[in-house]
């Protein structure tokens, strides 16, 4: 099977993901970006936990007519004694909007958790599909449609016990992901000898399931 | 002078009266058990069934048991014994024999009209087969596990586990779906493995040729890969984990095409190697003489190869 050099694979790209979340990537990650849905995900989620992360912090303090009016409607509502939150003679400061912005600790805490989310989330992840390749799966959430000749070995399959048949469906949607797969890599190179056992044994794992299925239809 | 009085008594009448007693207990007793009899031969019966058949010695025996168990061992003699227990009366156990015993068939089903549940369809197996004698066997969902047998094995099930050990000079081939399959001290022979989604795992595995493919399943091996051999094993989005003694002779050749692969196992560099090594990607080496030829190939699984 040939390495392909021109094109970026997954592992090469999460290698340079901490500086394409700050500032974008290259050509060549971008196109990586468009091509793969899992590093593309991947790369909205890491932007939204670093968006959100932002908005913790600095806290403001509300401008003083926010205080003023909430101190009258407490007095309209009886709720306060007259002359309680009288300031005369009793200097209150408000932090002015030209004043520096301070970081409280929960901000911190905040913003702490939020890079250690970040963190995990980029050692850990690791996409389950091949990169640069249209495979029959879509996203891990929605298992692929079944090819018709799919459905009809499944539909013969109506009155073995639910789990087993599930097990074929299953099956079946991860043999046409490999068939897909390996297409691919021999379309990148068709020389690659390696690549055609590849094509062969994903077939080969698609006949052994068509079989089993034959067999159990006729049993 | 004393006057006896005699007073006229029926003979036995007590005694004839425990009699009829005992006459009529016994009456419904043997109503009871006649009835008790017809009803039972009128229906199959559960329960264990012992059957000894005969087969050539290089004969095949194909057994189909969709649920339940089944058990292969190899015994002396030529006959084999099969005993089974169908965990209802709506199924039964067919066995029909060519005339020369070279091929024989065993199958469950479930009798006509009848549709038993999924436990009612039950079946459990025990095959005691003469070496030497082919044997095939598939099921549904009933586990499957096979001792010390020797010759021709073929293992087919849709989700049943299946487990195989102690063969030498076999020829295995294990199909499955979902099942996991597990393979412990299996030499000198051919080792045919093809699984979708299930787990493969491998002790002591060894002999001229052992292929192993799956789908999605993981595979593990614990080995030495001896017997100078060919080991191909291939997963397209398994992982594939190896554990070789530092004494394993191997001719190694490991790559993922997006998967990550690591190597822990001490390697020479080959003069000419087959591929140029990428580091994550792809390694390559020999240990000791490289007597077998090991190759390891996936397609997003991770492959990771450890000294033991």
């Amino acid at each position: 099977m040939g390495e392909d050099e021109e094109e970026m694979n997954c592992q090469q790209f999460q290698e340079v993901l901490p500086y394409i979340i700050e500032s974008g990537g290259n050509e060549e990650e971008e196109a990586h970006l468009r091509s793969c849905p899992s590093c593309a995900e991947l790369v909205r989620d890491l932007r939204y936990i670093a968006e959100q992360a932002k908005l913790l912090l600095p806290m403001h303090d509300p401008n003083p007519r926010v205080w003023n009016n909430i101190e009258q409607s407490l007095h309209q509502e009886g709720l306060l004694p007259e002359g309680r939150m009288s300031r005369q003679g009793h200097t209150m400061t408000y932090p002015t909007p030209t004043q520096s912005k301070s970081w409280t600790p929960i901000g911190w805490l905040m913003a702490l958790a939020a890079l250690t989310v970040f963190a995990a989330v980029l050692v850990n992840y690791k996409p389950s599909l091949p990169a640069a390749q249209s495979t029959a799966q879509n996203s891990s959430t929605q298992p692929a449609q079944l090819a018709t000749d799919d459905q009809q070995v499944i539909g013969q399959m109506s009155q073995e016990d639910p789990g087993v048949r599930r097990a074929y469906e299953d099956g079946l949607r991860e043999a046409d992901a490999y068939i897909s797969d390996a297409e691919q890599a021999v379309k990148l190179d068709p020389q690659d000898a390696v690549a055609q056992e590849e094509l062969v044994e994903a077939h080969a794992q698609k006949e052994m399931l068509y079989q089993m299925a034959a067999a159990r239809s006729l049993q | 002078m004393t006057e006896t009085r005699v007073v006229p008594v029926a003979p036995n009448a007590a005694s004839g009266t425990r009699i009829e007693r005992l006459g009529r207990v016994f009456l419904v007793f043997a109503v009871v058990l006649t009835g008790a009899v017809a009803n039972a031969q009128s229906q199959p019966q559960t329960g264990r069934k012992e059957i000894r058949f005969d087969v050539a010695p290089n004969g095949t025996i194909n057994l189909v048991n969709d649920a339940g168990l089944v058990t292969l061992k190899t015994g002396p003699g030529h006959q084999v014994v099969m005993i089974y227990s169908p965990h209802s009366n709506k199924m039964e156990v067919d066995r029909e024999s060519t005339p020369d015993n070279r091929r024989v068939e065993i199958r469950s089903h479930a009798l006509n009209g009848q549709q038993p549940t999924a436990e009612e369809a039950k079946v459990d197996m025990e095959l005691t087969v003469p070496a030497g004698v082919a044997m095939s066997v598939s099921t549904s969902t009933a586990p499957i596990t096979a001792e010390g047998l020797a010759g021709d094995v073929t293992l087919s099930s849709d989700t049943g586990q299946i487990t195989v050990a102690n063969m030498v000079r076999s020829h295995l081939h294990v199909r499955s779906v979902a099942g996991p399959v597990n393979l412990t001290n299996l030499s000198l022979g051919h080792v045919d493995v093809t699984s979708s989604g299930g787990a493969v795992k491998m002790v002591n595995v060894t002999g001229p040729k052992v292929n192993v493919a799956t789908g999605s399943g993981n595979i593990i091996y614990q080995g030495d890969c001896s017997g100078v051999g060919d080991y191909l094993i291939t997963t397209h989005s398994g992982d594939i984990d190896m554990t070789l003694p530092q004494t394993a002779s191997v001719d190694l050749n490991a790559r993922s095409v997006s998967g990550h692969v690591e190597n822990d196992f001490p390697l020479q560099a080959k003069k000419h190697p087959v591929f140029v090594p990428k580091a994550g990607s792809s390694f390559a080496g020999t240990s000791n003489s490289g007597s077998s030829s090991v190759e390891l190939r996936s397609f997003s699984g991770r492959i990771r190869v450890k000294k033991q």
